[in-house]
């Protein structure tokens, strides 16, 4: 190894450029090949079968999100002038070529089923803007009379009315979202106003915000992760080559996915956080070292003060950072893709990002010479004692009993706090409480249904089931069901709709025929009849060709996972019922997609958690070829992980996509701080007693980790004043286990590694 | 003499042949018209086959027994469902007036519900059953509602054709042109592609077969495709039998109820 260290500093010139060789090479694959994947569908398992059954689903009944765009008169929506409004902003949106022309529905568009002498007539609402007091009253009344629109286009009060656009999966684009912005807007005047709202909306406003607010906050990280480190290291050079390993790993990275061609996921922004994080951890060890040792010997060499810190680092380092790649190798057992590409690659970073450090930081070193060390402050603190340290082992050995009843009692609580946690997959919860969008999206939810959806699928045995009345009838009762009993469900919307206002129709408009009726020669019959005189399009979205499979769709109040989940489990009460009919319950829409995919990133994620924790424990066991150690390092790993889980519970913080991942740094850190100071420990071991070591240790790794641990806090603690919540809880949770895994180190997993008298055993048993 | 004179008649009657090939050069309208007006009968029984192709290649049938007699200034058309069982006896009755801007009488009878409704429907636009057919693309829409131009003429299936593009004259119509080939001399088109507002191909229709009834041609088997919403409509008449006298007491509100025997 030394002589491969010794032939490396001689071609430092050689690395150096061909770092930056590589690098360039990295950065214009980037530029030409890098994308991002803004295709939420993209994301998911296409071979789940929860989303195999959803897609299916949504093709067969051209289930797409729809674009509301409500309008609002406070001296009602009856006058020409606002029905003007909904006519000229449902024909523009018709026009818009990511629009499809059927997908369009408002008060303009909307069929109206109506009684006539001796008949029934389905008819728009009106085509030329009624004027007239009269046509205006007939209008209203019309409505009123009409369930499948009073209340769905037009709310309780008559002061708004909604306009929505379906839009399918891919069509969505900045531009395309500004157009719709600037379209809608144009119409507003003194006394109608516009608010835009539904989830394509949510979601394109979450791609723009999170992106820009991140541009915005990260130099600022940058800065302050630059100054903290150079207030520890001391050294404008030292800091620089630190940073670069962590920036050129990174860059690496997204260079090589750029290359075979993966694109950039939501969840790939995470990886220059761990990047950061782990990297910036492996130059402050090396610095640390080198430092300790320039102290010491004043007049060293240059090259033989580089050899020593690899000689004395190369090891803790190469494990740290194999252990860590290979547990975030284990994310590859996850379903889901991005988090495939997450693991796999954040490993190639870390893995870079060490061979940077045990060849670039020496070169580096050796081109631009030794940092200046301020050698007085140093030779006291090390030649007398180092103060801090010594305290700390001291302090730490002298209250073991109360450290290791605190940590269990954290612990404990952090358990218990575990099992508050909730799954989240709303899109709107992301956003400030008082923002526009939520408050909108509050504004529409109060007038009507739901901006959200579910579409609920039944699936029957055999042709004409969803004739028969005793099944339509059971659908219309567990429609009523779920939308009286479960506060987050507004509307229900499926083909009894339809039949209840034909049979009410054909009977002179009496309420009491407000039904299904009770033979299915007459449904059929009625059906057939729509068929003739309505748009028949509107029934290909609630029932199929063959009236085997319906679609009931249910319009929510809230995307959150809760308040989907209270509705799936009201709706999952009629499977029984549905069952004995020879129906399947089944579900489809984005809504419901995004609950399981975040339910099976969470699955994934703990299942790797686990299983890395475990391959750690091997690994550790390879490398210390100790029992005992190989426990005692996972300590600061585990108790990481549960407390985080434990504090994102007792806040309230919910589990999504981004937050799961963070538990990926409990991995990546915990592991690092603890092979760094156990390797320390054992070299100590050989050079005294069990204090001294501990004391020299903690000195040592000790001091290196609580400098990785403030530099990074320092630099996310930055990301608690953005204005977009979930970087806000990036920040916190990113400060939160790297403290964690920094006291967890030093005080309970330095406690049992004193306490278990390893590395010590041997000795005692000589000197007896 | 005679021969002088013989020629002279051979020749006068190529140049009539002659006179007679330029008159054939047809305008667009004249075509169109002549497919309008092309004679079917007085009256015509059938029973029509209607099958519906969705997307995703489910399909619905429809059998229905049709009776059609023109009254001069009113065409009646009565309708009676066979099959499916849950809508057989269904009856369907449209009258429709030659007279400009007077819209269809309609009425349908269920069964179910013992009672006969009227319905309207508020265009032409309109689809006919949930088909892929709108009422004006069986056959209502008037040549002068639109204005033609001969565009070509090919051999189609063998026979020789006219393609006429017609343009409606008014714009807001929801085709901005159809393309119909017409088959020379029996005036029934062959095929027809209509372009959406956008000026898309929407929809293209094909005959499949025509047969010649009492000496006329009779329409026997459509497709229409919707090749932007890949649904597709056939229909298909059997045991067509024209000119038997139907009587007008056939196409009444008591025979709707009544049903076929």
């Amino acid at each position: 190894m030394q002589k491969l260290f010794a032939k490396s500093i001689k071609y430092s010139w050689a690395i150096i450029i061909g770092v930056l060789l590589v690098s360039v090479f990295f950065f214009f694959k980037m530029k030409e090949n890098t994308r991002m994947e803004t295709n939420l569908d993209k994301y998911m398992p296409q071979n789940h079968p929860a989303f195999v059954y959803s897609n299916k689903a949504e093709k067969w009944f051209d289930i797409k999100d729809g674009i509301i765009i409500a309008i609002e008169n406070k001296n009602g929506i009856y006058n020409p002038k606002t029905l003007q409004i909904i006519k000229d902003l449902s024909k523009k949106l018709m026009k818009m070529h990511e629009i499809d022309k059927n997908d369009v529905t408002s008060l303009y568009t909307a069929d109206d089923i109506v009684g006539t002498e001796g008949g029934m007539d389905v008819r728009r609402f009106y085509k030329r803007v009624p004027k007239s007091e009269k046509k205006l009253e007939d209008l209203k009344n019309s409505v009123r009379h009409n369930a499948m629109v009073y209340g769905m286009l037009v709310d309780s009060t008559e002061t708004v009315a909604v306009v929505v656009a379906r839009i399918g999966d891919n069509v969505f684009s900045q531009d395309f979202y500004k157009r719709i912005l600037d379209l809608s807007h144009k119409y507003e005047d003194k006394e109608n106003k516009i608010y835009v709202a539904g989830r394509p909306i949510v979601e394109g406003t979450l791609a723009l915000l999170g992106p820009a607010d991140m541009k915005l906050m990260v130099p600022i990280v940058l800065v302050v992760i630059f100054l903290v480190l150079f207030l520890t290291l001391r050294s404008i050079k030292s800091t620089i080559a630190t940073l670069l390993v962590v920036f050129f790993s990174t860059l690496w990275t997204f260079g090589l996915m750029a290359t075979v061609n993966i694109p950039i996921y939501a969840v790939s922004t995470m990886i220059p956080v761990m990047l950061i994080a782990i990297g910036v951890a492996y130059g402050i060890h090396l610095y640390h070292h080198l430092s300790l040792y320039i102290v010491e010997n004043q007049n060293a060499d240059k090259d033989a003060a580089i050899i020593d810190m690899l000689m004395q680092m190369w090891r803790p380092v190469s494990m740290a950072a194999v252990t860590t790649a290979v547990g975030f190798i284990s994310l590859l057992t996850s379903q889901v893709y991005p988090i495939k590409y997450f693991g796999l690659f954040t490993a190639f970073g870390v893995t870079m990002a060490m061979f940077l450090s045990l060849f670039f930081i020496p070169a580096f070193i050796h081109v631009t010479g030794l940092p200046k060390v301020k050698r007085k402050i140093n030779a006291e603190a090390n030649s007398g004692k180092d103060e801090l340290a010594y305290k700390f082992t001291d302090g730490v050995l002298k209250h073991s009993t109360f450290t290791i009843i605190a940590t269990a009692a954290i612990v404990a609580l952090s358990i218990y706090g575990m099992t508050k946690v909730w799954i989240n997959s709303s899109f709107l919860d992301k956003f400030e409480k008082n923002s526009q969008i939520v408050k909108t999206d509050a504004f529409i939810n109060d007038h009507f249904g739901g901006t959200s959806t579910i579409n609920v699928i039944l699936d029957g045995k055999e042709k004409d089931t969803f004739k028969k009345p005793e099944v339509l009838k059971l659908v219309n009762k567990m429609q009523y069901d779920v939308v009286k009993n479960v506060p987050i469900v507004g509307n229900a919307f499926s083909l009894v709709d339809f039949l209840d206002q034909i049979n009410m129709v054909m009977h002179a408009d009496s309420a009491k025929y407000f039904k299904i009726p009770d033979k299915q020669n007459l449904i059929a019959q009625y059906l057939l009849l729509y068929e003739m005189s309505g748009d028949p399009e509107n029934l290909t979205k609630v029932v199929d060709y063959n009236y085997q499979k319906l679609n009931v769709t249910f319009q929510l109040k809230s995307d959150d996972s809760k308040a989907t989940k209270s509705a799936l489990a009201a709706i999952e009460k009629y499977k029984k019922d549905f069952e004995k009919l020879g129906i399947k319950i089944n579900y489809a829409g984005s809504g419901y997609k995004a609950l399981v995919f975040t339910d099976l990133i969470l699955e994934g994620q703990i299942m790797s958690l686990v299983m890395s924790v475990f391959i750690v424990f091997i690994l550790l066991l390879l490398m210390f070829r100790n029992l005992k150690v190989s426990i005692i390092g996972t300590i600061p790993i585990l108790i990481t992980a549960v407390i985080s889980f434990g504090i994102m519970g007792w806040l309230d913080i919910p589990l999504n996509s981004t937050t799961a991942l963070l538990s990926s740094i409990a991995v990546g850190i915990g592991i690092d701080y603890a092979i760094h100071f156990i390797e320390r420990y054992r070299i100590n071991s050989k050079l005294g007693d069990k204090l001294s070591a501990s004391k020299l240790t903690m000195s040592e790794s000790g001091k290196a980790i609580l400098f990785n641990a403030i530099v990074v806090i320092a630099g996310f603690l930055v990301l608690l004043f953005s204005v977009f919540p979930p970087n806000r809880e990036l920040g916190f949770l990113v400060s939160v286990n790297m403290f964690t895994s920094f006291l967890g180190t030093l005080t309970i997993m330095f406690l049992l590694l004193y306490k278990s008298n390893v590395y010590y055993e041997k000795n005692k048993g000589a000197k007896k | 003499m005679k021969t002088i004179k013989i020629s002279a008649l051979i020749l006068l009657s190529l140049l009539m042949i002659n006179t007679t090939g330029m008159a054939q050069k047809l305008t667009g309208l004249q075509i169109m018209e002549k497919v309008y007006n092309r004679p079917t009968g007085n009256d015509m029984t059938a029973n029509l086959t209607m099958t519906l192709i969705n997307s995703s290649g489910q399909e619905r049938v429809r059998e229905i027994k049709q009776y059609i007699r023109d009254f001069g200034s009113v065409e009646k058309k009565i309708m009676f469902f066979l099959k499916p069982a849950d809508v057989k006896n269904t009856s369907f009755m449209n009258w429709s007036y030659d007279k400009a801007g007077k819209d269809d009488d309609q009425w349908i009878y269920l069964p179910a519900l013992m009672k006969i409704k009227r319905i309207s429907s508020d265009s032409k636009g309109d689809y006919f059953m949930g088909s892929d057919f709108t009422y004006d693309d069986l056959g209502d829409r008037k040549p002068s509602d639109d204005t033609h131009k001969v565009i070509g003429e090919e051999k189609l299936n063998g026979l020789d054709c006219y393609i006429v593009e017609s343009v409606p004259k008014d714009e807001d119509y929801m085709y901005s042109k159809t393309v119909t080939w017409v088959v020379k001399g029996r005036w029934y088109g062959l095929k027809k592609e209509f372009y959406d507002e956008d000026g898309e191909l929407l929809k293209i229709l094909t005959l499949k077969k025509a047969d010649k009834i009492k000496g006329f041609w009779i329409i026997a088997d459509v497709e229409m495709k919707n090749v932007q919403t890949n649904h597709k409509t056939i229909m298909q008449l059997s045991n067509i039998k024209i000119d038997t006298g139907i009587p007008a007491s056939m196409f009444t509100q008591r025979m709707m109820k009544r049903g076929v025997r």
